[in-house]
């Protein structure tokens, strides 16, 4: 069984070949190594390995899976999911930072923007962040309206390249 | 004493007063937003009212739909939390005006400190020493007055406080550009547009007294807190006592914070703000209201201190000579927020949730397994507070503490705060307020950005496999509650069908 995972920025794979008895052979990334599972009465997983012992729990909300190993925290989320729904943020695609209200447009589409220029703002708990151009370029479309709730991870301003 | 008495805020704080209410037979009055009718605060109150939409103006800073809320529960006093309506002198006013009693200063003392220009007056007349600033209705005048004090400065909310709507501004051209979002937040924040610049003070520490006043001119303090690690200009880790003051220098900043309060002839609990450098200290500003930190100075006196806010309000005088103080008591604030990613605001539904237990930890929290955090309030979800005889010990115990806590569902910032307790510089406690952002994010960064470890994916991709992922939900925390359960409850919520 194969599946992948977006781990930070970066996409990790994993493959489980079932070796009877709650044995698996486990392959993350590149590395391959030979794991134990057994699941508790409370719903927590134990897992041992060459390394020793230790308790896992898995919470799993949408696509995202909140996971303690022992005393740390992660959090992964399914990346062939992930990468369906939804286009990621990128020099082109300003996206909102958090939950919030924006406040402020500060451009139109089809202006001229240079790098580092505000392009609009979103409140959110009190505080003010302010969306800047990432690089020179032209604004295509601004999808919010000041005043707008908007929740976090929605495109809010969507730049392209300058022509010549 | 009061039979009754309402609360006219939400999580935590909500949360805590209700406990120390219980406890001296005084039934607790809830109030929430339409989004919180599910909330913790009103599930351990004894009764809840809905103030309105989830925005706080509609809600939580509604004070004709608290004050019909007290009306109709027949509650005696109200306490007022932080934040919120806890330093607005209006609702102070209309809370006497409405015959009831306000846990809390009065309107006048209110808008006295509140004003943080009136409040730096008042420290002078009293020979206090205050941060070089200057005030200025347009950016022009602003401007003036930040050459001759020197840049870097902070431009602050006039009557802000807590660090929120405060920017650092490095030179003119930055202090032109936040002035007018400064005022916008400002405005929206605290009601008023109005701003001042502080000269910002470098490697400078964070330290305040607890006050309490009787409003008849008698006053005390409760020790200090050291509150120098903070992040964004918010505190997230607070002790008493302050491990970096000298005994002298300690002296003199307890006097000057109870010269302040008896200035103003102060009623109820209170904190003087000082910034600390080297030998020296200045006022920052005094916030008229129980503070989010208070848990520590409560362990180190033995004093429940919203307990003393209503005996301070029923009358009672202040306990003569100065209180003890034993051992040291550590907080770290539990935040929805995404530190890796600029500490970024979370929401959502904290799935599971388990708080520590043990000895000598107190944990005040706002939510359970299964609690929804709303975009619209402050994100704080808990604070976990560790007691014992030395600060080593103090911060070993907060450290082991933050380790079990368990936040599922909600990006927290408790691998910060794990991180941040084991810090070199938090164990000698040599941070000042601008450490965390300055040297201590780096590291932490890169930490947060290092990949997980392999056991963590073969767990997701286990369960998934065996669907173990779905009733692991029973684990050590509650169980999410059945949301028809959650609807009904022991009581009914006025204004919802």
């Amino acid at each position: 069984m194969k599946s992948a995972w977006v781990d930070g920025g970066r996409v990790r794979s994993v493959e489980l070949v079932p070796l009877g008895s709650g044995r698996y052979r486990a392959t993350v990334d590149q590395s391959t190594f030979e794991v134990a599972a057994e699941v508790l009465d409370d719903g927590r997983l134990r897992l041992t390995n060459d390394q020793g012992v230790c308790t896992v729990e898995v919470t799993p909300v949408d696509r995202r899976r909140f996971v303690r190993v022992g005393r740390a925290d992660f959090v992964l989320e399914r990346a062939d999911v992930a990468r369906a729904s939804r286009p990621r943020a990128s020099e082109d695609r300003l996206e909102s930072p958090m939950p919030g209200v924006v406040t402020k447009v500060l451009v139109t589409e089809g202006e001229d923007v240079k790098r580092g220029q505000a392009l609009l703002a979103v409140e959110a708990m009190k505080m003010e962040h302010l969306i800047r151009a990432p690089r020179d370029g032209r604004v295509a479309q601004v999808r919010a309206r000041a005043g707008e709730m908007v929740s976090g991870g929605v495109a809010l301003v969507e730049l392209q390249a300058l022509e010549g | 004493m009061f039979s009754k008495v309402l609360i006219a805020n939400r999580g935590e704080i909500a949360c805590r007063i209700t406990g120390t209410l219980h406890e001296m037979g005084i039934r607790a009055v809830a109030v929430c937003s339409e989004a919180d009718a599910q909330a913790l605060h009103v599930r351990v109150a004894d009764e809840a009212h809905v103030l309105g939409p989830a925005e706080p103006r509609a809600s939580y800073l509604n004070i004709d739909a608290i004050l019909s809320a007290a009306r109709a529960s027949g509650a005696a006093a109200i306490h007022p939390g932080y934040g919120f309506l806890a330093e607005n002198a209006e609702f102070s006013a209309a809370v006497e005006a409405a015959g009831l009693v306000f846990l809390g200063p009065t309107a006048e003392q209110i808008r006295a400190m509140g004003d943080k220009r009136a409040a730096r007056a008042i420290a002078r007349r009293v020979g206090v020493p205050v941060v070089p600033g200057a005030e200025g209705g347009d950016v022009g005048a602003l401007v003036g007055a930040a050459k001759a004090i020197g840049y870097p400065l902070l431009l602050k909310a006039a009557l802000g406080g807590g660090g929120k709507g405060m920017r650092v501004v490095t030179d003119e051209a930055e202090l032109r550009e936040a002035f007018d979002s400064t005022r916008r937040v400002a405005l929206s924040g605290f009601g008023d547009a109005s701003v001042y610049v502080e000269k910002r003070l470098e490697r400078a520490r964070h330290v305040e007294v607890q006050v309490a006043g009787d409003g008849r001119g008698g006053v005390a303090h409760l020790f200090e807190r050291e509150c120098s690690l903070q992040r964004r200009h918010q505190k997230v880790l607070e002790e008493s006592p302050s491990p970096s003051l000298g005994e002298s220098l300690r002296r003199r900043m307890w006097k000057a914070a109870m010269d302040v309060a008896r200035e103003v002839r102060y009623r109820g609990v209170g904190t003087v703000e000082f910034l600390v450098a080297g030998d020296e200290f200045w006022f920052l500003e005094m916030n008229t209201r129980l503070q989010v930190e208070h848990p520590v100075t409560e362990l180190v006196t033995g004093l429940d201190l919203v307990r003393l806010q209503l005996e301070i309000a029923a009358g009672q005088a202040l306990r003569e000579g100065e209180p003890e103080r034993r051992g040291h008591a550590i907080e770290a604030r539990v935040y929805a927020e995404d530190a890796a990613a600029g500490f970024l605001p979370q929401a959502g539904i904290a799935t599971r949730v388990r708080w520590p237990r043990g000895p000598f930890v107190r944990v005040d929290a706002g939510i359970e397994s299964g609690d929804a955090i709303p975009v619209h309030y402050d994100p704080i979800l808990a604070k976990v507070i560790a007691f014992a005889p030395e600060r080593d010990r103090a911060l070993a115990r907060l450290a082991g503490a933050l380790d079990e806590a368990l936040v599922h569902g909600v990006v927290t910032n408790l691998p910060f705060l794990r991180a941040l307790v084991r810090a070199p510089e938090v164990e000698r406690a040599s941070a000042d307020t601008e450490w965390i952002e300055r040297d201590f994010m780096t590291g932490f960064s890169a930490m947060a950005a290092a990949p997980a470890p392999e056991l963590a994916l073969v767990a997701a991709a286990l369960a998934e496999r065996n669907g173990s992922a779905h009733h692991a939900v029973a684990g050590d925390g509650e169980p999410p509650r059945e949301a028809a359960f959650r609807a009904v409850g022991p009581w009914r919520l006025p204004g919802l069908a």
